[in-house]
This record gives C-alpha cells, sequence and structure tokens, in this order.
C-alpha cells in the first residue's frame, strides 16, 4: 500500500512541477488564445539549420546558438526565426536553434537551467523574472556592454528599470517588448450612448460618468453592460489593479523596498474606485468568474462596451478566425484604444513585457550578445512588433510617427506606465498578491461579507503583512 | 501451504533464499528492470524530497539544491508552530475543504458507482451500448473536465440557464466559482468523472457472484434487500474495501480539476475552493518555499500512512482471505 501511496506523492509532485508559478511573470502578453498555438511549437526546422551550417565554413567558426523563448506571437520559433532571417544570412556561420517554453512551465525549465548550468545561449525572461534569475547567478551582467543596445536613454524608463536588482547598479538584461494596459471601448455603444470619447477618458470622475451612460444601451440588438473586468480567476489579477492604486498615489513598496505601502490611505482609494465600479452595477457581475481571454471574447461580441488589456487584442482583432485571431467579430472593426484615464495622482498603467539576458552557461557568449544586439536594432524592433503584436521596447520607435494607429494609444500609456518593484522576491510577492487579491473580488461579487472600506481595508492590510513577510526574510 | 513457507523461511534463512533465488533465476532477472525503475522514479525522489525538508530551500539557495544549508528539523518547526510560515496561509481552509470534498466525493462516487452497477448487472436490452456511454466522463481528461466545468459553472453559463431559466429550481443565478458554492463546483465534477470507473469495477466483481448463490436465498425466501445485506455487500466488500482505499487517496491528492478549473493554476480557488494539493502547490512555489513546502508534504504523507494503517486494520481479514 505504500507502494501506490508514494507514487501518488510522486505524481502530484511532478504536477506541482509543472504548474508552477506561469502567474509571476509579469508578462501576460500572450492571452490564452496563443499560448495554445505556442506550446506546440517545438525547435527550428533542421534542414534550416543544416544549410546555415553548410554555407558558413569559409569565413569564421560554425557556431549554433541556442534561444529559449515563451510563446509571444502566433508561431513563436518561426516567427524569430523570420525576424533573424536578415541577420542569419550575412552570419552563415551562425545558426539558430529556438525552443519555445510555455509560460506555464518556462520557470521550472529556466531554474532547472540556472541551477545546473545546461541551458541556452539566448534566454527570454518575463520582466519580473530577471532580478530572481540575476540574483541566483543564471544570468550574465551585461553592464559594460549596454552602450551597444543604445543604454537606458532609449528605453521606457520602467522597462529598463526590470533589468537590474533594485538597489544595485548592474544591468542584467535588454528589454525586448513591452505589456502595457489601455482602454479598448466600442465605438458603437459611444455613439448610441452619445457619449464623446474624447471627454470619457481624461479622468476618473469623467470615466465613471461615461460608464454610467453606455451602461445598458443596446449595440447590434445586444444590451452592453458598460465594462468587463475579469474577476479572481485569472493570470491578471494584480496587474488589473495597480493601475487604479499608481494613479490614485499609492505605490507597491517604500522606497527602500523593505515594506509593503500599498494597504495606506491612497492605495486603498484606487482599490475602492475600481472595485466601485463593479459594485455600482456597471459591471456585468458574471464577468468576474471569467478570466482575461473570455472578457477579450465578451468583448468582441459587444457584450461589454469597454475592457482593460494588452496590445495583443488589437492584433487578435486584426487576425482572421482561421488563423486564431478574432477579425470575424463584431467588435474587430469597431474598437477604438485610450490611455487610461488620470485619478487624483495622475495617469498610470502597468508596464511588463520581456527582456533578453545572456545565459551563465553559454559557451558561445559574444556571440550570443550579438544576435541580442541584432534584436535590439531598430529593424529587428519593428518587424518583431509586428509579428507579435506586442510594443516595441525602443522609445524611439514606440514614439515613432508612423506606429500603427491603435498602437499609438498605446505609446502614449506607456509614458505614464510603472513595473514592479525590481526585486528578486516578486514572484512570491505577486503569488501573495493574487491571492488576498482574489478575496477582495469575492467581497465585490457579495460572497465574502459585506463590500465597504473596511473589509477591502482589512484584506489589503492581510495581503501588506505577508507581503512583508516575504521582502523582510 | 503457507505456514510451512514460513516455517522453512524462519529455520533455513538465507539459504532458504539462496535455494528461492537459484530455482526462480528467471523470474528475478525478468524483475530486475522494474526495479531499477520504481528506485529511480520513485524512491529517490521521495528520498530527495525528504533531505529538501531538512534543508533551507528558497530561491537564493536553490542553485546550491540538495547542497543548500542543512537546517534540521526546522522547516518542521517553523511548518508546526511559527505562523507567518507561508506554506501554512491560508492551509486551514484547505484542510477543511479537502474533508469535506474527500468525504462526499468518496461516498457518493462509490454508492453511486455500486447502484448503477447493480442496474446495470441485470440483462436488458442494448446493455452493451449504456455501460459504454457511461464510461464517457471517465475517458474525459481531468483537465479537460476542469475547464469544460469551469465554463459550464459561470453565472450566465449553461448550469444555471438551467436551473434558472429552465427549471426555476432558484430565483436568481447564483455565483458558482466563486463564494460558498465553490465546493460544490469542485465536487460535482469529480464525481461526474469518478463514478463510471467504479461502475466498471463493481460490475465486474458482480459477475463474479455465482447466481446460485442467490437462488438458494431465494429458496429460503429472502427478498431483494436481504440479499444484498447479505450477499452481495459481503462478497464485494474486498473490492470495496480497495476501492475505498484508491477513493480516499485520490481525493486527498486531488488537483487537476481545482487548478484548471481556476485560472489553471495562476487563480486562487477561494476559501471554499481551495485542497491540500492546490493550496501546498501554491504556497510552496508560488513562494519559493521549497523546503517548508516538501517537510508539508512529508508530514502529509505520514498523515495518510496513519489512515492507510486505519484502513488496513479495519479490512484486514478480508484483504487476507483472498
Amino acid at each position: 500500500m505504500l507502494k501506490k501511496k508514494s507514487k501518488w506523492t510522486l505524481f502530484s509532485t511532478v504536477m506541482a512541477l509543472t504548474l508552477l508559478l506561469a502567474g509571476c511573470g509579469g508578462n501576460s502578453g500572450n492571452g490564452s488564445g496563443s499560448q495554445a498555438s505556442g506550446s506546440a511549437a517545438a525547435s527550428s526546422s533542421p534542414s534550416a539549420s543544416a544549410s546555415g551550417q553548410a554555407s558558413s565554413s569559409a569565413q569564421s567558426a560554425p557556431v549554433t546558438l541556442s534561444a529559449w523563448i515563451m510563446p509571444n506571437s502566433p508561431k513563436p520559433d518561426a516567427d524569430l526565426l523570420k525576424v533573424m532571417d536578415p541577420y542569419l544570412k550575412q552570419h552563415p556561420n551562425v545558426t539558430l536553434k529556438v525552443t519555445v517554453l510555455d509560460w506555464g512551465s518556462a520557470w521550472t525549465k529556466i531554474t532547472t537551467a540556472a541551477t545546473s548550468g545546461e541551458g541556452p545561449d539566448i534566454l527570454q525572461l518575463g520582466t519580473t523574472w530577471v532580478p530572481a534569475i540575476a540574483s541566483m547567478g543564471g544570468i550574465d551582467k551585461i553592464t559594460d556592454k549596454i552602450s551597444d543596445v543604445g543604454g537606458a536613454e532609449n528605453y521606457l524608463s520602467a522597462s529598463w528599470n526590470t533589468t537590474k536588482i533594485e538597489g544595485q547598479e548592474d544591468i542584467y538584461a535588454v528589454p525586448w517588448f513591452v505589456d502595457a494596459r489601455a482602454i479598448y471601448y466600442n465605438t458603437e455603444a459611444f455613439k448610441a450612448a452619445n457619449v464623446d470619447p474624447a471627454e470619457a477618458f481624461k479622468t476618473w470622475e469623467s470615466f465613471e460618468a461615461a460608464l454610467q451612460k453606455v451602461n445598458g444601451v443596446t449595440v447590434g440588438g445586444n444590451k452592453v453592460a458598460a465594462l468587463g473586468i475579469p474577476g479572481k480567476n485569472d493570470w491578471n489579477v494584480v496587474h488589473n489593479i495597480f493601475p487604479w492604486i499608481w494613479a490614485a498615489g499609492g505605490d507597491v513598496l517604500s522606497a527602500d523596498h523593505k515594506s509593503a505601502v500599498f494597504n495606506e490611505g491612497k492605495g486603498i482609494d484606487g482599490v475602492m474606485y475600481y472595485t466601485g465600479l463593479a459594485n455600482k452595477g456597471l459591471v456585468d457581475k458574471s464577468s468576474l468568474e471569467k478570466n482575461s481571454s473570455q472578457i477579450e471574447s465578451d468583448f468582441g461580441d459587444g457584450k461589454s462596451a469597454v475592457i482593460i488589456t494588452g496590445p495583443w487584442l488589437a492584433k487578435n482583432f486584426a487576425t482572421p478566425k482561421d488563423a486564431g485571431g478574432m477579425s470575424d467579430k463584431a467588435a474587430a472593426k469597431q474598437f477604438a484604444i485610450s490611455p487610461l484615464p488620470a485619478g487624483p495622482a495622475g495617469q498610470s498603467t502597468f508596464i511588463g513585457g520581456s527582456d533578453l539576458t545572456v545565459f551563465k552557461g553559454s559557451k558561445h557568449k559574444d556571440e550570443a550578445w550579438d544576435v541580442i544586439k541584432y534584436l535590439s536594432s531598430e529593424e529587428a524592433q519593428k518587424a518583431y512588433a509586428n509579428i507579435s503584436g506586442q510594443l516595441p521596447a525602443k522609445k524611439s520607435l514606440i514614439e515613432s510617427p508612423d506606429l500603427d494607429s491603435n498602437m499609438k494609444a498605446f505609446a502614449e500609456a506607456t509614458k505614464y506606465g510603472k513595473s514592479y518593484p525590481s526585486i528578486p522576491q516578486w514572484g512570491p510577492t505577486e503569488t501573495a498578491l493574487q491571492k488576498h487579491f482574489a478575496n477582495i473580488w469575492d467581497i465585490v461579487a457579495g460572497v465574502k461579507g459585506k463590500y465597504d472600506k473596511d473589509s477591502i481595508q482589512k484584506e489589503m492590510d492581510d495581503a501588506a503583512a505577508e507581503v512583508n513577510s516575504i521582502i523582510q526574510q | 501451504m503457507q505456514s510451512e513457507t514460513a516455517a522453512k523461511r524462519k529455520t533455513r534463512g538465507f539459504a532458504y533464499f539462496q535455494k528461492g533465488f537459484r530455482t526462480h533465476r528467471f523470474a528475478y532477472a525478468l524483475i530486475v528492470p522494474t526495479l531499477l525503475f520504481m528506485l529511480l522514479v520513485h524512491f529517490l525522489p521521495m528520498a530527495q524530497g525528504i533531505i529538501m525538508s531538512t534543508l533551507k530551500l528558497n530561491q537564493f539557495t536553490l542553485a546550491r539544491y540538495l547542497h543548500a544549508p542543512f537546517i534540521g528539523l526546522d522547516n518542521y518547526k517553523s511548518l508546526l508552530f511559527d505562523g507567518s510560515n507561508p506554506v501554512r496561509q491560508g492551509m486551514g481552509f484547505a484542510v477543511r475543504n479537502t474533508v469535506i470534498y474527500t468525504i462526499v466525493v468518496t461516498f457518493l462516487v462509490l454508492a453511486w458507482g455500486l447502484a448503477v452497477a447493480m442496474l446495470m448487472n441485470r440483462p436488458f436490452p442494448g446493455r452493451g451500448i449504456a455501460r459504454t456511454a457511461m464510461l464517457l466522463p471517465w475517458v474525459v481528461p481531468s483537465y479537460v473536465v476542469g475547464v469544460l466545468w469551469g465554463f459550464m459553472w459561470q453565472q450566465d453559463g449553461i448550469i444555471n440557464y438551467l436551473l434558472v431559466d429552465v427549471l426555476h429550481l432558484m430565483g436568481e443565478k447564483p455565483f458558482w466559482l466563486i463564494g460558498h458554492n465553490t465546493i460544490w463546483a469542485i465536487i460535482i465534477p469529480t464525481i461526474w468523472r469518478g463514478w463510471p470507473f467504479l461502475m466498471i469495477v463493481f460490475l465486474a466483481a458482480l459477475q463474479t457472484i455465482p447466481e446460485d448463490i442467490y437462488e438458494a436465498a431465494r429458496i429460503d425466501g429472502a427478498h431483494k434487500l436481504r440479499q444484498f445485506v447479505h450477499i452481495t455487500l459481503p462478497l464485494l466488500k474486498p473490492v470495496f474495501a480497495v476501492q475505498l482505499l484508491f477513493q480516499f487517496i485520490n481525493n486527498v491528492y486531488s488537483y487537476n480539476i481545482v487548478s484548471t478549473m481556476f485560472g489553471n493554476g495562476a487563480g486562487y480557488p477561494g476559501e471554499w475552493g481551495d485542497l491540500l494539493m492546490t493550496a501546498l502547490t501554491r504556497q510552496s512555489f508560488g513562494y519559493w518555499a521549497f523546503g517548508s513546502g516538501s517537510a508539508a508534504s512529508f508530514l502529509l504523507m505520514v498523515v495518510m500512512l496513519v489512515f492507510v494503517g486505519i484502513w488496513y486494520r479495519m479490512f484486514r481479514s478480508e484483504l487476507n482471505a483472498q
């Protein structure tokens, strides 16, 4: 009987390992749609590698670089190779082998690699993972090389912030692409309710007033709810709440990163405003049980007038159904994007995304850095942003006038964007926040006590206590 | 025979073993690969887990893995006595839910499985098709069960549609995936997926009971209920005992359905949806408290062993009779 039992122990351990921590990646840019397609892909075609190697012998020694990436685009490995094509043509001695990890198992694989020293040459990391992997000694310092990619001034400060460990000078990563949050609104719904979008998204007051007007209007035979909010059963619970805390003047941690401050007065105001929208009937409460991709799909069907999500949805609306997109949906041709409204402390949004790093155990560090340099060039940044639907990391491109009009609103939003503190303990911190913010949604849904400032304050205090015990250990 | 060999073993010890080995050399050779494989995938990880539970293993020491600082029983101490240990957070809810979940699921799956098996045991037209059709839920992978029921339980989903719009059983549509109802949202799909397997096992067992026993009982004037209580149940007891254990272990270690129903491991299933395994996974991997997590897993294993011991005492006679 012991046998049977420990078999189950083992089984659950394996299950546990495989389902680890994907939520703390910071980058939730891959809505579940793209995730499914990505996890099926493996590595680049062997024939392409062979031909690359064959023609190389003349110049420099042939080298095979391996890159681990996440499913950032519909065909993650092929898309990256397509972007790399000009480089690989110029460097026939270089063969790039791309391995796609899905976000769910990436953390386990990367920490295993960091622990054993056996891993790729080039490694993509979610922005919040960089300090953790850096403190584990899994990635190389690149401090003296950053001028190759333009240095700090060429990137958004919120994303440059994710390339180091808070309080230290060294740089470990280069921002690759940026994830941000902005408002998608149904233009027909706003027309039907006679609300001017130019005014609606200015301040919290005008936003709430606009939602009140839009709530319940009929568009295409559908009665729309003003706002779609995924509740607690989602990856983005934490990313959805912090923009409001920041806009209210609150912050995540104190300036010395030694204690939690999100439960202080201003932070609570932000949470009360955001959850208040749901409590005032501006949110279809059934959406509180859904996850981000269901909310996006509901918005596509015209069930809600406003949702807050990342740049990938615009790309998704432009992609035909048979390629995994939603271009057939009603809202695909009647939406527009706007930055989040300004709270008492001004505008804000969540900034995440992914960084590129050189793996510590790599035997071809110079070549790996050369590839990262290429991926940071304007040409490659532009190409990859187009393919993936993410925002480029280079400031010059974000601010470029020929940016896609949908992306311009995101570019505007990133100006006020903030990223989480770049501390090694962010993963556990986010797990704790996720849990307590989930309880807040229970309170909002009316199934866990009375919704008022006291009950929210209490839950936020519990969250702060747990976060403090994590960051002070 | 049994006692004879035992006596032999006692008296001759190693010599007996040697002789046995010589005569069954080929059989032992066949067992060796399995044995090695079991050692590799089964005892080694377990030993590693126990070692991990004595280490200060968190994200900063993970790189050193088994060479992380040895702290003896500190993980256990902190787990049992330190309220701020990450693995303890929310564990009370998880334990309560797991107890309710295990008892309700185990009982209903066994009862329902047996009831349907008895129905299926009598001949009727289309019995083969009916049996196969009933196996369908069991064929659905638990991952898919979690995702599917996750959709069905939504407030604007099909379950509320049936309950409220069609059957008018409730006045307004309740939440199933948040709040108190969550416990039902995880219990019902587990039963839905679990009972067909029990039905098949019980059906197989029922078919081994010779018909003439029932005939004899009928001649003696025993009615259906007495036949069930005095023939069917006692003869099913060994099968029942084994299935009870399987179900118990299965349900205490339940993970997939809850995990996939609530955001694929990302979401917090809530105070009425969290189970031991989902809580343990989240609190140890999510918080990078690998040492404490291993300690908690080991403690859970010890507790489970106690239950298995109790189970064995309860059913010892039935199991040895076979």
